[in-house]
């Protein structure tokens, strides 16, 4: 019946590729540009952010947290405005994360504040008794990779045209600008913060793991 | 918790219950055939490693039901949730508004005990998290709103200062006033400025009132916060101080409080989280 | 009439792949195990520092079991089924025999590669696809190496007509190959940036929205070309083999697997539904989730069938008892699957642990044990001993049943627990419960879910061992047998 597919390997394995590859091409395409088009106001990560996005993954923290707030009142009233897809233009890799074992933290910028986190991250059932959230005193002596994340920002700005270094936009320079920059905003949140030892490492010039974080965790907003 | 009044977590359920039976009754069905029928047909002339294969008709249920999904996903995009007639954005804007209708009619004009129980449910979600669940403040990692509000807290502000509320004339220095000078003042401004019941120093109140011009400087001389140069003593312990803080944040000496003026809280819920704060220190 | 058994066919490579497999296995699901009880008893992720935390090793235990014990279950089976049902010998040809063997030991080159970069918490945190471009690259070309083998092999092949199976595992080959290559595609930062930072970092070619659909369109097709379709070509050979039974008929054979293959790349709407990708593209999601129940179980029912009047052999051989457990459990998460990706029960289900208790429905109940029961028939005929024990098969299976039941009945419990309590208000019209309320309430049912994994993981320690005595200890066979593998009691 059928069997002459069967008997020509080569054109089964195009039969086969021919009806797999197409559901891609007309779902993901057609609103591709739309997309990727910011919403007004939305702004790259400066590089100290981006250091800290980038601890936010290899921590895996979007094992647990969601970063997308679904449009029922019930999540508006808990995370705040729902998502717009252009608010994540800049998000390389999405962190929507697909498992919420804890709470979304798409807005958490506007309801948590740096000493909060501090507290939090080095001991959550301390601050929230019951908590199940692992912690994570590590951030507190690991060094924030600066260089991998201007790396990444100014792969970004060529390849992409990520708009930094335009008039509003975050400042990128060179890389000791970029890490100039970076430290005056660590300086910001340590001012915030209680750990002698985060306080003594920046004086050094050194801006440990728990401060990129917070600046990242700040920004979500 | 209301859980079968919503259609939604009926769906579920129902679906949930669906799942079991028809995997129970398909899989009964098959048991059955592989009990009691007797394996037919016409086999193909192929065998591959000894594996035969019979010539056999599509099932008819298989068949059926096969279509059947097809013709529910026609309804499903046409007239379920029509391709061009449907927007999830647009979902939840008429669920806000019709929540918030129902609101209004319902809470208009809510009593004591209203608002007492809706900003307890408000606290636990939006505060506790920060100031605990009994607002303690965590060790000193929050303000302890059971002391918040009070006389006692009036001293220690007097005593240590305040900043934070980003009112145009910045900071409260510390130590303006020092020992009993301080506690009379707290005594003055419970009972006649913020009018907080009876004061536990009645007999300071005389001396309070006559140095309560170091306050006035700042606060004005009936301490109304002087056309908002600073916040209003009058409203100090009351729901409409914490509105305040709501609105404005602080950025303390023991930490950050951020502001809660992105719409997660209404105006009636944060005056109820106001008064339901106020009862922890009264 | 049976000329398949004059062949010698050489099964090194398959050897090789169904031990790690079961070392993989182990490891993969004792990391489950793990995680499990530290969403129970979170003191547990202060064990090793940085490394034992629950983010770290999360997806260690998901790429241990997809990547490892699943594709070295996948690639040991497919140097089995593939020489038997084309009826030729790898022996025969020595490029393909070196082809496995590379195939085989860069694959565990990287094994080791992935295990060490994601201990470092060196990830693009992209479910499934966390490896960096590096560990990409092996991947493809082990990839590659695995399509010479199969085109190699069906190019020298003896039956000219392409069983059931082989359809399988060519689509295996082509469905992971494409999803694998475009949802991977990144920027290495180093290079781009003319030499700042680490240098296996990358960034993502997509963003936002775009970088989701890209993810859940692989991710849900990873499920199907990997969690499924070459398991299906697994049961098609092993069940009908085993069972001796042909298979019931050739036109569902044909079109479930033109159905699924059509109909399971429109799916991965289902993961973003509600999210910000435009709403017609989660309506198709939707609605193609529903139609593939069908093509899913036309090969469930398929097998189902073959063992018509054989319903002694399903009391006899406790293999057939895994075999059909399995499509019985791939019906169960495929009806299941289907239901959680309708709009309004997903708006209750996603981000809660419903959405894990489906994936082990699938993967413990349909996955593991097809790969287990795989393995088990071809243990007799790769090292010419009987099983080592019967009795010990039973008791596995059970033990395992009884795991995968408590596994997901308490997480059904948890995920609706949870989706109702995230969205219930008081009177007042008050969300009801602050977000820890949520998590204290599921304490018992990870701690069930945990006990749960741990059966599982017993059961699995049993078959290790089973299969361990079978290559070492057990009684030798003269003559292969053509179905029902020998076993001593
Ligand atoms: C094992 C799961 C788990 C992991 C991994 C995890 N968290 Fe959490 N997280 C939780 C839970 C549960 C809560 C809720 C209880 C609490 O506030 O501690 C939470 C709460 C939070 C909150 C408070 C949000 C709010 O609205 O109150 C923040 C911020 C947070 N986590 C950040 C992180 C960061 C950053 C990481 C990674 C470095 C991380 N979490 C990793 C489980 C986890
Ligand atoms: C130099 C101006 C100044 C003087 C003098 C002054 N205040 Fe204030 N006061 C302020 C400002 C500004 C704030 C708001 C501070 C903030 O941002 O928290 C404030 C806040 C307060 C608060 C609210 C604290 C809170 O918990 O938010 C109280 C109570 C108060 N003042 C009482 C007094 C009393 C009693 C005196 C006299 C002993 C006094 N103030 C003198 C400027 C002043
Ligand atoms: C992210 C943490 C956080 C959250 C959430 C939070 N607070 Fe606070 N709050 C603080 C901190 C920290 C302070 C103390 C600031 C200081 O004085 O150093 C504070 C202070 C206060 C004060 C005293 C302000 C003053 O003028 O002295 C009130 C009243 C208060 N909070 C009420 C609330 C209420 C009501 C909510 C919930 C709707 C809430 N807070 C949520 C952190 C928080
Ligand atoms: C008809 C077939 C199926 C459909 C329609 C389906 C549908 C779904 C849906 C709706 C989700 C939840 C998405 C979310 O809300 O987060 C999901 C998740 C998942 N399913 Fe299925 N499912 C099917 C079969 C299977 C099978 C057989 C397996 C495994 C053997 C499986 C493995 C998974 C996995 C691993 C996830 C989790 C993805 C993640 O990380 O979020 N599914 N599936
Ligand atoms: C011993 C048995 C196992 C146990 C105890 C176990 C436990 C777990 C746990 C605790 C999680 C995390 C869930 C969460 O974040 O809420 C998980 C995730 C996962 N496991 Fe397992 N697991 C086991 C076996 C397996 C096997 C054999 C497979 C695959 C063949 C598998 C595939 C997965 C996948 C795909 C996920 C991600 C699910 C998602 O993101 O939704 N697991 N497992
Ligand atoms: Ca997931
Ligand atoms: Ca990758
Ligand atoms: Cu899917």
């Amino acid at each position: 019946m059928f069997h002459w597919l069967e008997r020509n390997p080569f054109f089964f394995a195009v039969g086969v590729f021919i009806v797999i590859a197409y559901a891609g091409i007309v779902t993901i395409l057609p609103d591709f540009m739309n997309s990727a088009r910011p919403v007004v106001g939305t702004k790259p990560y400066t590089v100290l952010q981006l250091a800290g996005r980038h601890v936010y993954i290899k921590d895996s923290c979007n094992a647990c947290h969601s970063q997308l707030i679904r449009p029922f009142k019930s999540e508006t009233d808990r995370y705040g405005m729902y998502s717009l897809s252009g608010e994540y233009a800049y998000d390389r890799p999405f962190l929507w994360g697909s498992k919420r074992t804890g709470p979304d933290l798409m807005r958490v910028g506007n309801y948590r504040t740096t000493d909060w986190h501090e507290n939090h991250m080095l001991n959550p059932a301390e601050i929230v008794p019951g908590s199940i959230m692992p912690k994570y005193p590590h951030m507190f002596k690991n060094v924030a990779d600066i260089e991998t994340a201007y790396a990444e920002a100014l792969t970004v700005k060529k390849v992409f045209n990520v708009p930094y270094d335009k008039s509003g936009m975050p400042k990128l320079g060179t890389l000791e600008e970029a890490k100039a920059q970076a430290l005056k905003e660590a300086e910001e949140i340590v001012a915030n913060m209680k750990s002698p030892e985060v306080k003594e490492a920046l004086k050094r010039g050194e801006i440990k793991e728990i401060v990129a974080i917070i600046a990242y965790l700040n920004s979500l907003k | 918790m209301n859980w079968l009044n919503d259609n939604v977590n009926m769906l579920a359920l129902l679906g949930a219950a669906a799942i079991i039976l028809i995997t129970v009754f398909v899989v009964a069905k098959y048991i059955k055939q592989m009990k009691e029928d007797k394996s037919t047909g016409e086999l193909a002339e192929e065998n591959w490693d000894g594996i035969g294969e019979y010539k056999n008709e599509l099932p008819i249920g298989w068949s059926l039901a096969f279509l059947g999904t097809i013709v529910w996903g026609l309804w499903y995009f046409l007239i379920g949730y029509p391709l061009n007639g449907y927007s999830q954005i647009g979902e939840y804007n008429e669920e806000v508004q019709k929540y918030n209708t129902k609101f209004e009619n319902k809470w208009a004009n809510p009593d004591e005990e209203t608002l007492m129980g809706m900003g307890e449910g408000v606290f636990f979600v939006q505060c506790a998290p920060c100031h605990g669940v009994t607002g303690d403040g965590i060790n000193g990692k929050a303000a302890d709103l059971t002391v918040w509000g009070s006389e006692a807290a009036i001293v220690d502000v007097i005593l240590k200062g305040s900043k934070g509320l980003n009112y145009p004339l910045g900071e409260m220095p510390a130590g303006l006033l020092q020992g009993d000078d301080a506690k009379a003042v707290a005594a003055y401004m419970v009972e006649k400025i913020a009018k907080l019941g009876k004061s536990k120093n009645p007999d300071l109140v005389a001396k309070g009132e006559s140095l309560w011009a170091v306050c006035a400087g700042c606060h004005g001389q009936n301490g109304d916060g002087m056309g908002g140069n600073s916040p209003s003593l009058k409203n100090y312990g009351k729901p409409e101080f914490v509105v305040d803080v709501l609105n404005r944040g602080k950025a303390g000496n023991i930490g950050v409080m951020p502001k809660f003026n992105d719409g997660r809280l209404s105006d009636i819920q944060k005056l109820a989280v106001g008064k339901y704060v106020n009862s922890l220190s009264q | 009439m049976q000329p398949s058994r004059m062949i010698n066919y050489d099964y090194t490579v398959a050897k090789y792949f169904a031990i790690a497999a079961i070392i993989l296995g182990i490891v993969g699901m004792l990391i489950g195990v793990f995680i499990a009880f530290q969403m129970a008893y979170p003191e547990l992720n202060n064990l090793a520092g940085e490394y034992g935390t629950f983010g770290r090793l999360r997806p260690l235990h998901t790429d241990a079991v997809i990547f490892g014990f699943l594709l070295s279950g996948i690639w040991a089976t497919w140097y089995y089924v593939g020489q038997r049902v084309l009826k030729v010998s790898m022996a025969e040809s020595p490029f393909l025999m070196f082809l496995g063997k590379l195939h085989f030991w860069l694959y565990l080159v990287g094994v080791v590669a992935v295990v060490i970069s994601l201990a470092m918490g060196i990830t693009t945190s992209k479910e499934y696809a966390e490896f960096e471009w590096p560990i990409d690259i092996a991947i493809v070309i082990v990839w590659v190496i695995w399509g010479m083998s199969i085109f190699g092999l069906i190019g020298i092949r003896r039956e000219k007509t392409l069983y059931i199976s082989i359809w399988y595992y060519i689509a295996t080959f082509l469905g992971v190959a494409m999803l694998y290559l475009f949802n991977n595609m990144a920027v290495p930062t180093y290079f781009a940036s003319g030499g700042i930072g680490d240098w296996w970092h990358s960034v993502s070619m997509y963003a936002g929205t775009n970088d989701a659909m890209v993810q859940w369109w692989y991710g849900h097709n990873a499920v199907a070309f990997v969690f499924t379709v070459p398991i299906i070509a697994m049961i098609y050979y092993f069940l009908p083999k085993e069972s001796g039974q042909p298979v019931f008929s050739y036109k569902l054979s044909i079109l479930s697997f033109w159905g699924l293959m059509f109909v399971y790349l429109w799916a991965g709407g289902h993961h973003l539904l509600y999210s910000t990708v435009p709403d017609w593209v989660q309506t198709m999601g939707s609605i193609f989730s529903v139609v593939l129940i069908l093509p899913s179980w036309g090969s469930a029912i398929n097998m189902l069938l073959t063992m018509k009047g054989e319903w002694g052999q399903l009391k006899e051989n406790p293999l057939i008892k895994f075999y059909i457990l399995a499509s019985t459990f791939y019906m169960f998460s495929t009806l299941e699957g289907p239901i959680q990706a309708i709009k309004s029960v997903n708006a209750l289900a996603h981000f809660t642990d419903w959405i894990p208790g489906h994936v082990h429905d699938g993967t413990l109940g349909w996955v593991g044990f097809m790969i287990v029961g795989s393995l088990f028939h071809m243990a007799p005929r790769m090292f010419k001993r009987e099983i080592y024990s019967k009795k010990l098969m039973e008791s596995q299976f059970w033990i395992q049943t009884t795991g995968i039941v408590l596994y997901f009945s308490s997480m059904w419990i948890a995920g609706i627990t949870q989706g109702m309590m995230w969205r219930a208000t008081d009177q007042y019209g008050n969300l009801a419960y602050s977000f820890i309320d949520t998590v204290n309430v599921l304490h018992p049912y990870y701690v069930i879910r945990g006990l749960g994994g741990l059966l599982y993981l017993i059961g699995f320690m049993m078959f290790a061992y089973n299969f361990y005595k079978t290559m070492t200890a057990s009684k030798a066979i003269e003559k292969e047998p053509q179905f029902a593998s020998p076993m001593a009691a």
